[in-house]
This record gives C-alpha cells, structure tokens and sequence, in this order.
C-alpha cells in the first residue's frame, strides 16, 4: 500500500525563494488498484510525481510518503528504485553513448544487488527484452539505440513501458504516458500497462486525457488543483471532467 | 630590450651537454635555449602548460629513456637537418637523444608498437617512421613516466601516397613525470592518417602534434580522449596545415577532469590560399567533475582559401542533472550513474579505432581509471 500524508514540498529555485508547490496531498493506493491523478497545468502532477521519487531540488516541509509500511521520504532515489518504485517520466531523458540494453541490464543488477539478490543472467534478460519488445512493437534496432537518443515523443513513451516491463516494479507512477501516442500505440501502451496489474502492485496513473482511462479502467479518480486533491471519486469522475472542465472542481475542497 | 631570463639547473643542464661545436639547427637550439629557456606560461603556444615549472622537482642530468618497440629499428643514424622540426622541444629532443631510430613499413599491416618510460633524470630522442606508398599500417604508443622525470620525445612520421597509418597514444597517468611528445606527421596525395590517444595526465604531459596535410584525396582523424584526476595536467596540441586542395581533416576531443586537475586543448587548421575544397572540422568537449578542475581550449581556424567547409566547436559541460536522476530512478547509485555517463561521454573518440583488440583495451583502461575515479 502506498500511503501519501498531508505531503507539503517546495521546489528549490536559484537566487529566488523556495516556492511551495505541494500543500497537503494525502492519497492512498492499495496494492492491485490503479488510481488516476487529474488536474490542470500546473497543479503540481509532475512535482509530486518528483518528490515521490526522491528528485533532488525538491524539498519536502511537512507529511512523508510510505509504501508497504516503509517510510521513504528521506531515501535516495535509488533506494526508492530498489523498493521497487518507477516514474515514467512525462519528459524521458536522452543519454547519448548508453545503449538501451546496457542501460536496463546495469539499472536492474543495481536493483537486486541493493536488494541482496543475485544479478539476472545474460540469456535470461535476453528472452525477457525480446518478449516485451514484441508486446510494444520495439524493433531490434530501437533497443540498439543509446537511451531515447533520437527518438520521437510517443517512442520514448513505449520506450518507458518497455523499461517498466523489464524492471518489474511494485509501484509505477505513470507522468503523462500518453501524451504524444497515436491512437494506435495508446493501445498498445495501456495493454503493456493492464499486463503490469497484479496484485501485488499498484498504480498512480497521471493524465489529462480519459482515452488512457478507459483502457484501463482505474479504481479511483483524484483532482489536483493547486497542490492539494480537491476530489477523489470512481471513474465517473474522470468522465465528469471531460464533460465539464475542472473549474467545477478547483474552487471547491476535497 | 628583453632581459636575459634566469635559467634554471635542468636549463644549464641542457646547455652544458649541447655541444658548444655545434652550426646549423643545433647552434640555433643553443642560442634559444641561452636567450630564453625552455617555454613557459608566457611564451603564446605555452600559456595554459608552464613546462619550465613543471620541471623544478626534475634532476638535471641525462638518463636514456627505456624504449622498448616491437622490433629493432631498421637503422640508426645521427639525426639529419630533414629530421628535425622547428621548436625547442623536438630539437633538444634531437639534439640529446644520440642517434635516432629510423623504422620503415614496407609490408601490409605492419603493426610497430612502441613503448617508453622514464623515471628518473631527463630523457630525449627522436623516432622516425616512414610508411611506404600504398600500405596500410598501425603505431601504437604508449608512455609511462613516473617519478620526477623527463621525457621527451620528438616522433616524425612520413607517409608516401596513398599510405594509411593509423595511430594510437596511451599516456598512462603520473603525478610527477612530465612528458612531451611532438610529432610531425607529413602525408603524401591520397595517404590517410588517422591518430587516437587516450591520455590521464601527468605533473605535466603535452601531446602536440603537426600534420602537415597536402590535400589531393588525404585524409586525417585526429581523436582524443582524456581523463584527469588529482592535480594532473594534460595538454593537447594539434595543429593541421592544409597546403594543397581537397584535403579532409576530423578532429574530436573530449576530456573530463576532476579534483584539481587541468585539462587544455590548442586545436588549429590553418588553410593555405592553395588549399581550395578544404573539408575541415574539429570538436573539443570537456566535462568538469569537480569545481577545482580546470579546462582550457582554443580551436582556431585560420583559413586563406575562400572556398572551403570548415567549422569548429568547442563546449564546456559537466554531468546532466536530469540524465543522473532518470538513471537513479531506475536503481543506479550515483556513482554507477556518474561513471557510467562519464565512460559514454569519454568512449566516442576511442570508438573510432578500427582495431578491435587495441578498441576495447583502451576502452578498458578507461573504464579501469573510472573506477579508481569513485
Ligand atoms: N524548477 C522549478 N522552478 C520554478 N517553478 C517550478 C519548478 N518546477 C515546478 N515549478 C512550478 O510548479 C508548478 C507545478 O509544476 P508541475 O510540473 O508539477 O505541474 P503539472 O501539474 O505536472 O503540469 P502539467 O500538466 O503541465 O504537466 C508549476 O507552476 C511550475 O511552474
Ligand atoms: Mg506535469
């Protein structure tokens, strides 16, 4: 279970006061749901997609965020990782020189070392990166590529599922994966997503868009405005911001 | 009027052992040698590598440098006036290194490895290589000066038409030696020349190297990597001289340097007016891993011909932020995240090297360094 309490963090800006971003978000997401995230531009997603994650120029004033009774406000972001916990980042990054594969193998071994396992075989991860290539339509030549070198917007938001895939986290935060998917990779993405339900992880799903939500069809719906949720409620909910807008919501509390 | 300069031990040194006989190139020696030492951080071509300083901690007196090559030279003979380059260094070098060793590539991949080290006292001597028209060959070097030493070396390399060389430089790290290595590469039409060097620095090492490149189909590669740590210094020179037309010239390098070190690179095409379809480009990259580190380039065009492709860059960095939390978030530590971006941004330079086995030992050795890095 993943517990956020009464989180408050301000972003750290050069030469300028902190400013405060997040003002009180409490959430909880039970191991095996999936819950969506909505809400304007700028109400603070992606930040509390970075503080959840242990992002550096972040700092948290006042709650935590704990998972599976663990408390991880203050971890590495690494530590998080080993815990099991991945962003897809609404901005993947480009690392030139850093072959995909090489990338996801050393990022995997670094996980089950921090967690005392033994490192995954080369065969083994092999066979696991050209079937979950095949489930996302990632050619060959994709995976050959440094990380997200050249690709396009809705490339490297397949790209972040296929690291999902391999990685096999207990909790993902999805930050906008489908902005920039045509119609067509949407659908593969959210059947790459449905194939990482399980009941043993859970989901924060970020978006804009009820598209991405019908295909997965998420357990709850919160609104953040702002820096705090100002509703949570079942998928209707979602349904209820496409038709009305948000300015239903951001004036009133949660 | 300019002051006589004070000379130091290792100056008079030099001085007492050049014979006062001496006429020609070795009579110049002497008298820039007496007039002005040995280059300093005010003389322009040494501004960011004071080599006189870097020498005090060196013992004046002569101690023969360990040369250990793949195979006996092919002649050893007093150097000659074609022999010797312009420049105090590679004339000391000359001058003092007794007879030179003159190596000929005659057959088809010719591999000649050369292997130098000094640890004590000053070293000199001068290496020439002459590849014969038409072969493809290698020459790999490499250079090892430990303790407070000396070594200089003056390397003239002769391409006939449409000869390839390509050639690769490993400087292993030292906190005291200091090095200097001057090349002058002279290509025929049609020759390719192509040179990658891994360096880690040392009390002071400098890599200078002249092509000069008479266009008419040759082509040169001029790559380098580096890496420095503590309060190592390295410094890479090339200067490539277009002469003739349709020539082609590559230069990429790319250094990172941490702690206290320094890293400088001095890039210069100079482009003859004869020199028409001058293709030239060249790239210095430097990545700065802690605030105390240091780097210093200047790529410099200067171009008489008016119609030609040349560009030059030159960019200053230090590791992406976003990239070393998008890698943490993914399980990396910070340090396998650091080593791992540094190792990607210093392989492109060595990635070049078509021999496979030399490619991945330096790629190792790189990597090797990087560790000790963290
Ligand atoms: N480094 C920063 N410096 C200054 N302001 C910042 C910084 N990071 C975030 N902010 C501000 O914090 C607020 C929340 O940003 P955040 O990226 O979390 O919004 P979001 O909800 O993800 O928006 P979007 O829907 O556009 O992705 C914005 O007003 C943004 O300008
Ligand atoms: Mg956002």
């Amino acid at each position: 279970m993943l517990k956020i309490k009464n989180l408050h963090a301000r972003v750290e800006i050069e030469d300028a006061e902190d400013k405060p971003i997040l003002k009180g978000v409490s959430l909880e997401v039970p191991l095996g749901e999936v819950h969506a995230v909505m809400g304007p531009n700028g109400s603070g997603k992606s930040t509390l997609s970075y503080v959840m994650t242990g992002r550096e120029g972040y700092e948290v004033t006042d709650g935590s965020v704990e998972f599976n009774g663990e408390d991880l406000t203050t971890m590495e972001p690494e530590e998080r990782a080993a815990r099991g916990f991945f962003l897809s980042f609404q901005y993947p990054v480009e690392i030139p020189g850093v072959p995909t594969l090489t990338f996801l193998k050393e990022a995997a071994n670094a996980q089950r070392k921090a967690r005392g396992e033994e490192p995954i075989s080369a065969p083994e991860f092999m066979k696991a990166a050209r079937e979950n290539a095949a489930k996302l339509g990632i050619s060959n030549d994709m995976l050959k590529r440094p990380v997200n070198v050249g690709f396009s917007g809705g490339e490297k938001k397949r790209m972040e599922i296929f690291q999902a895939l391999m990685l096999q986290p207990k909790f993902l935060i999805l930050d906008e994966t489908d902005s920039g998917l045509d119609i067509d990779a949407l659908k593969v993405v959210a059947e790459g997503v449905n194939a990482l339900r399980a009941p043993d992880r859970g989901m924060l799903v970020i978006t804009h868009y009820q598209r991405l939500l019908d295909y997965l069809t998420p357990d709850k719906v919160h609104i953040l405005s702002d820096g705090r949720i100002v509703k949570s409620g079942g998928p209707e909910l979602a349904h209820e911001l496409e038709r009305e807008g948000y300015d239903k919501f951001t004036g009133e509390a949660a | 009027m300019t002051l006589p300069v004070k000379l130091s031990p290792i100056e008079h040194g030099f001085l007492r052992d050049l014979s006062a006989s001496g006429s020609g190139w070795r009579a110049e020696l002497r008298e820039d040698l007496e007039a002005r030492g040995l280059p300093h951080r005010r003389v322009e071509e040494w501004k960011w590598s004071d080599l006189k300083t870097a020498l005090s901690r060196v013992e004046s007196g002569q101690v023969p440098l360990t040369v250990s090559a793949s195979r006996e030279p092919d002649e050893r003979r007093a150097p000659g006036d074609d022999d010797v380059m312009a420049g105090v260094m590679p004339r000391l070098a000359a001058a003092l290194g007794g007879d030179a060793s003159l190596y000929r590539l005659e057959r088809q991949d010719d591999v000649l490895s050369l292997d130098i080290e000094a640890n004590a006292g000053t070293g000199h001597t001068l290496i020439v290589v002459d590849v014969a028209p038409g072969i493809s060959a290698r020459l790999d070097e490499r250079y090892a000066v430990t303790d407070a030493s000396l070594a200089n070396i003056a390397i003239l390399v002769r391409l006939g038409s449409g000869a390839r060389l390509e050639r690769t430089i490993e400087q292993a790290g030292s906190d005291d030696g200091v090095l200097v290595v001057t090349s002058r590469i002279e290509l025929g039409t049609e020759a390719g020349f192509k040179q990658t060097t891994l360096g880690f620095g040392a009390r002071l090492a400098r890599l200078e190297t002249h092509v000069i490149h008479p266009g008419e189909g040759a082509k040169v590669s001029l790559a380098g990597s580096y890496l420095l740590s503590g309060k190592r210094h390295l410094d890479q020179t090339t200067l490539v001289h277009h002469t003739g037309p349709n020539g082609e010239t590559r230069e990429l390098f790319k250094g990172a340097a941490g702690d206290r070190a320094r890293g400088v690179f001095q890039g210069k095409i100079a482009v003859d007016r004869a020199a028409q379809k001058t293709d030239a480009e060249m790239q210095h990259r430097g990545m700065l891993l802690s605030d105390g580190a240091e780097i210093d380039a200047k790529p410099e065009l200067e171009i008489y011909a008016d119609d030609v492709v040349c560009a030059h860059g030159n960019a200053l960095g230090a590791i992406d932020d976003d990239a070393l939390f998008y890698m943490r978030q993914r399980g990396m530590s910070e340090t396998e995240a650091r080593a791992l971006l540094t190792e990607s941004f210093l392989a492109e330079p060595l990635d070049a090297i078509t021999d496979e086995v030399r490619r991945d030992d330096l790629l190792a050795k790189l990597r090797t360094a990087l560790e000790a890095l963290t």
